[in-house]
């Protein structure tokens, strides 16, 4: 070969057998990010996941800009999620400036978290539903969602990326009917989820698609560093608002939910439990808030944090997602690394992928809760 | 579409006006009727009162109107008519239309949604026709490699051989197309076509996600044409013919599904997998191959294989309803042509008018089709509701299905048969006629 | 980020001070100070980690059990480790990058922490060095379920880095720890630390035809901000 190839260019034979299919970012069934599978007839030989599409560089844009300034666009990982990736985030800035926050504060954003995890949640069923083929278990979940982002618009102003959550507490109190609103909306989203149980998870075809497929071994969940649902279906009880509880989680009463199995069918069946979870979390919450005060410590302006380090995690709809800030006498932080769920289970799709079947690979793919973005950060 | 239009004039306007009658007058003399009547050479003429009817004997209807009913009813009666509209193609692609239409409407209203509503006054009637004009303005795109004599040809093929499936469909007594007395050996001739269809566009297209979902497409409805076939065939051995008008005036006193149920379910069941309907619809399945072996086609190919698939679907309901459902056989509900509008006229004030040539249709035919059509939408309805119930079957659990329990089922159902008929309960000679 | 060691250290412990744990009520912004600070790191000493002071006691329960972790490895490896803080909940130990393979699998093996939450890069260029901090912790073991244990080291930093190839690199925890996969790779193409042992540093979200400072060193500027 006399040609010079441009950096991070391999060449790479082709095999007679062996097809390389990119199930890439202009697929139906692949988000926004690569797999690399080589396929041998039907069953695949390897997988090789390529993020980056989505790569943003919000690490290093931390570092430009101060501690709130840096709210909008943290949360731009998972726009449906804000709330969630931000928590993290308020909760080691307020370790490192030392600030309080109001109980009433602390309330809200418990029941800001759980709304945004079912928002999360439905989101991926819907696209876990269309996945294997079946476009109601998309419409359904859809529709079901608008009630609950509803709710997020009337707290926040904005359907998604919140930017609600800021160090010392929350940016605005509720509106005035909003225990109401939330108990209503909250209620019939339960029964709606219970319909979901009918057509979806005792639905003959999606058992005999997903059940068996996929195993991951408890050892080996372990052992890869896996988090959230993927870690809680293989048998594994590890959630962090019940391990280590952060704002008002341990007043409150709720299970982490957790199966044996590790296939995909638990995979999926364990953020729908988690949703049904988070329906008692929030009406719990709505009830045990106090009635008044305030919602938000005010910070001194350009707030600085010493040279210190902070790292603190949080529950998130797809796993642990921890923020570890180091600041030093600016008022920017000096490095924040995001440690996403989706980026620790990435791992598991060379592993778990390798030797399925091609037609298992959206069901393993996606049952993993990986939201491309957040990955990429 | 993007130039801006000129400033009107009326001088102008008229003048491109006559141009255009000048034009269709010239056309019209000078090359229209020459070539009608050298075509006419090869067409039978029909003849009405004794006369044969050329096309000047036509146009004196100008004169003597009341020879239009005449004339339309010769014309009803021939071939042409036949194959072209009524129990043919224009029948078929119109119910198959209205399909596509129903199945977005009741998909909708599954899923909590509304569906199409914007386009036509009611409730989104016209979009169908939007969709049509819609893909006959879009660009088809050839891939460069591609075999392109087969890839354009494979979706005329498609839907010729969907029309060759529907002209084997009996809708009313005498109505058929083509009245084959090896019916069902016809008809399963044809469904053999379509896999050959599949693996050839999906090859000619030169790319890995066709292929992919051409194998499938193959392997898929090969599998599955076996117990298609099987599930038949105790009908056959009861009823002693192959002939399906035969078979639908066996069934005057009693369907057939009450005696095969199991039959009827496996018919049922590998008709979803021939139709590539969901749970079976892997070679599409767009969340893993992109559109599998209907990826490449682009603009009116792909609006002419949808139109096939639709036709498609309506040519296997209508066969269940044969088969199965009694096909045209029901009570008379159509009302009966007033005999005083045929030997004294219509009287409305001081003129009465007599109109020969009536009735068009008789009302045994058009009672007929009213039932053929009812059952045929209610089997359409119960095909279309998968799609909202249930996700994709992976391929080797379809292979599993159509290979072991469907040819298993219908080897029992070909045993309940063969024991009705050697009971002496059915068939010739049997107690229930 | 030069530590600076403020007046609450008495001088003789030098290197090794706790910061008392942090509470979210009166905050005195106290540091920990990195034990490697005008010398190369560790420094040595090994006396017992200092009771809290009097006033900070009474408001928050001493982190016993972080210390009593801690002082296992310190007691392990001597001059080898050295305690960046102990904080409810987190513990912070420093090791150089030669012994760093050894101290991980002495955690991994008798401390039962299972798995890496996240691996970062943080870069020092007045110091001249590259900082890689590994969190590790645990499921299996319930004792362990709330603690994190900071493991870091630091790297020698060049001015014109050249990924791969210069003097940045140590070994890969991956034989040790199988979940830093992708994070190790991560890290390479953001800081260019380069990680011997590990199967495949590839890039993994930068572009493959990405030619310019990896990203995350303090030498890329973007462009049109002021920091």
């Amino acid at each position: 070969m006399t040609t010079q190839l441009p950096p991070g260019m391999q060449l790479e034979k082709v095999d007679e057998r062996i097809m390389t299919l990119n199930v890439g970012p202009q697929h139906p069934g692949s988000g926004h990010m690569r797999l690399i599978i080589k396929v041998d007839g039907d069953h695949i030989v390897s997988c090789d996941p390529d993020p980056g599409y989505v790569h943003r560089g919000e690490e290093k844009m931390t570092e430009y800009r101060n501690y709130i300034q840096n709210i909008p666009h943290l949360e731009r990982p998972v726009i449906h999620d804000s709330c969630n990736i931000l928590y993290p985030y308020c909760l080691a800035v307020e370790e490192l400036l030392g600030i309080e926050v109001p109980e009433r504060a602390k309330y809200i954003r418990v029941i800001a978290s759980e709304l945004n995890r079912c928002v999360y949640t439905l989101y991926w069923l819907g696209i876990y539903g269309i996945f294997l083929g079946h476009s109601t278990m998309f419409m359904w979940p859809m529709g079901d969602r608008e009630l609950l982002i509803d709710l997020l618009e009337a707290l926040s102003g904005a359907r998604v990326t919140h930017a609600y959550f800021v160090p010392g507490g929350v940016r605005n109190d509720t509106p005035s009917n909003f225990e109401e609103k939330c108990l209503r909306h909250v209620n019939y989203f339960e029964k709606r989820l219970k319909e979901y149980e009918d057509i979806f998870y005792q639905n003959p075809v999606l058992k005999q698609r997903t059940e068996g497929t996929g195993i991951l071994s408890r050892m080996d969940a372990i052992r890869l560093g896996t988090t959230g649902s993927v870690l809680r279906s293989a048998g594994v009880d590890f959630d962090i608002r019940k391990k280590e509880p952060y704002d008002v989680y341990e007043n409150l009463d709720f299970q982490s939910q957790v199966l044996k199995e590790g296939d995909s069918y638990a995979r999926s069946r364990v953020p729908y439990l988690d949703m049904l979870e988070s329906c008692r979390i929030i009406k719990d919450a709505l009830k045990k808030m106090p009635k008044s005060g305030s919602v938000r410590t005010k910070l001194k302006p350009n707030p600085k944090g010493g040279n210190n380090e902070a790292y603190r995690r949080v529950e998130s709809g797809r796993g642990s997602l921890g923020m570890y800030v180091v600041s030093d006498s600016k008022p920017e932080p000096y490095r924040v690394k995001i440690s996403v769920g989706s980026f620790r289970n990435m791992i598991c799709m060379p592993y778990l992928l390798k030797g399925e079947k091609l037609g298992n690979m959206p069901a393993v793919y996606w049952s993993l809760n990986y939201w491309p973005v957040e990955a990429d950060r | 579409m993007s130039t801006i239009a000129p400033e009107f004039r009326l001088s102008r306007f008229i003048a491109s006006l006559t141009d255009l009658i000048f034009w269709i007058l010239v056309l019209f003399t000078l090359v229209g009727l020459p070539i009608v009547m050298i075509v006419l050479f090869y067409i039978e003429l029909p003849v009405i009162n004794g006369e044969l009817l050329t096309p000047y004997l036509a146009l004196t209807w100008l004169a003597d109107p009341s020879r239009t009913l005449p004339i339309i009813k010769s014309l009803l009666y021939t071939d042409f008519f036949r194959i072209a509209a009524f129990p043919g193609f224009g029948f078929a692609a119109l119910l198959a239309s209205a399909i596509i239409f129903i199945e977005r409407k009741f998909l909708a209203k599954m899923q909590l949604r509304v569906g199409p509503l914007y386009c036509g006054k009611v409730e989104g009637i016209l979009q169908l026709m939007s969709d049509g004009l819609k893909l006959l303005s879009k660009e088809i795109i050839i891939p460069a490699k591609a075999d392109k004599p087969i890839f354009w040809a494979a979706p005329l093929l498609f839907i010729g051989t969907a029309a060759a499936l529907v002209s084997l469909i009996p809708v009313a007594p005498g109505w058929v197309v083509a009245d084959i007395d090896v019916g069902i050996l016809a008809v399963f001739a044809v469904i053999g076509f379509f896999p050959i269809i599949t693996v050839l566009s999906s090859w000619a297209s030169n790319s890995k996600f066709p292929f992919i979902g051409g194998i499938r497409a193959l392997h898929q409805m090969i599998s599955f044409e076996i117990p298609l076939i099987l599930s038949l065939l105790g009908i056959v051995i009861l009823t002693g013919t192959l002939n399906l008008t035969e078979i639908v005036e066996s069934q005057q006193h009693y369907w057939w599904i009450i005696f095969m149920p199991i039959g009827a379910i496996v018919f049922f069941i590998t008709l979803l997998a021939e139709l590539e309907r969901i749970p079976f619809d892997l070679p599409e399945a767009e969340s893993e191959i992109v559109a599998g072996w209907l990826t490449e086609f682009s603009g009116m190919m792909y609006g002419l294989v949808q139109l096939g698939s639709y036709v498609k679907l309506y040519a296997f309901a209508a066969l269940f309803t044969i088969l199965f459902l009694g096909g045209w056989n029901g009570p008379m509900v159509w009302p009966p042509f007033p005999e005083e509008i045929i030997t004294e006229g219509i009287t409305m004030g001081p003129i009465t008018v007599k109109i020969p040539g009536l009735p068009l249709l008789d009302q045994e035919m058009l009672n007929a089709t009213l039932w053929f059509v009812i059952k045929t939408v209610v089997v359409i309805m119960v095909i279309l509701l998968p799609r909202g119930v249930f996700p994709r079957i992976r391929i080797d659990l379809l292979l599993h299905t159509g290979w072991y329990k469907l040819i298993g089922l219908a080897f029992v159902n070909i045993f309940i048969a063969l024991a009705l008929l050697y009971a002496g309960v059915l068939g010739p000679g049997g107690l229930i006629q | 980020m030069v530590s600076k060691k403020k007046t609450n250290a008495k001088p003789s412990e030098t290197v090794k001070e706790e910061s008392h744990p942090v509470t979210e009520e009166s905050h005195p912004v106290t540091e920990e100070s990195h034990p490697v600070t005008e010398e190369s790191h560790p420094v040595t000493e090994e006396s017992q980690p200092e009771v809290a002071k009097k006033e900070e006691s009474t408001l928050v329960p001493e982190p016993t059990f972080e210390k009593s972790i801690a002082s296992r490895i310190v007691s392990k490896f001597g001059t080898k480790t050295v305690i960046g803080f102990i904080k409810p909940n987190r513990i912070r130990i420093n090791t150089k990058k030669e012994d760093i393979l050894d101290v991980a699998s002495y955690i991994r093996d008798e401390l039962n922490f299972d798995h890496a939450e996240s691996v970062s890069g943080v870069d020092y260029p007045e110091s001249k060095e590259i900082e890689v901090v590994y969190h590790l912790g645990s499921y299996s073991d319930p004792q362990l379920a709330k603690q994190i244990l900071t493991l870091a080291t630091r790297l020698p930093r060049e001015d014109v880095p050249n990924p791969g190839k210069d003097s940045t690199r140590m070994s890969s925890l991956r034989d040790i720890f199988y979940s830093v996969e992708f994070h190790e790779r991560e890290c390479f193409e953001m800081l260019g630390v380069y990680f011997e042992g590990h199967p495949d540093n590839r890039r993994l979200l930068l572009p493959e035809d990405w030619a310019d400072v990896p990203p995350l060193r303090k030498d890329f500027r973007i462009k049109g901000r002021v920091a």
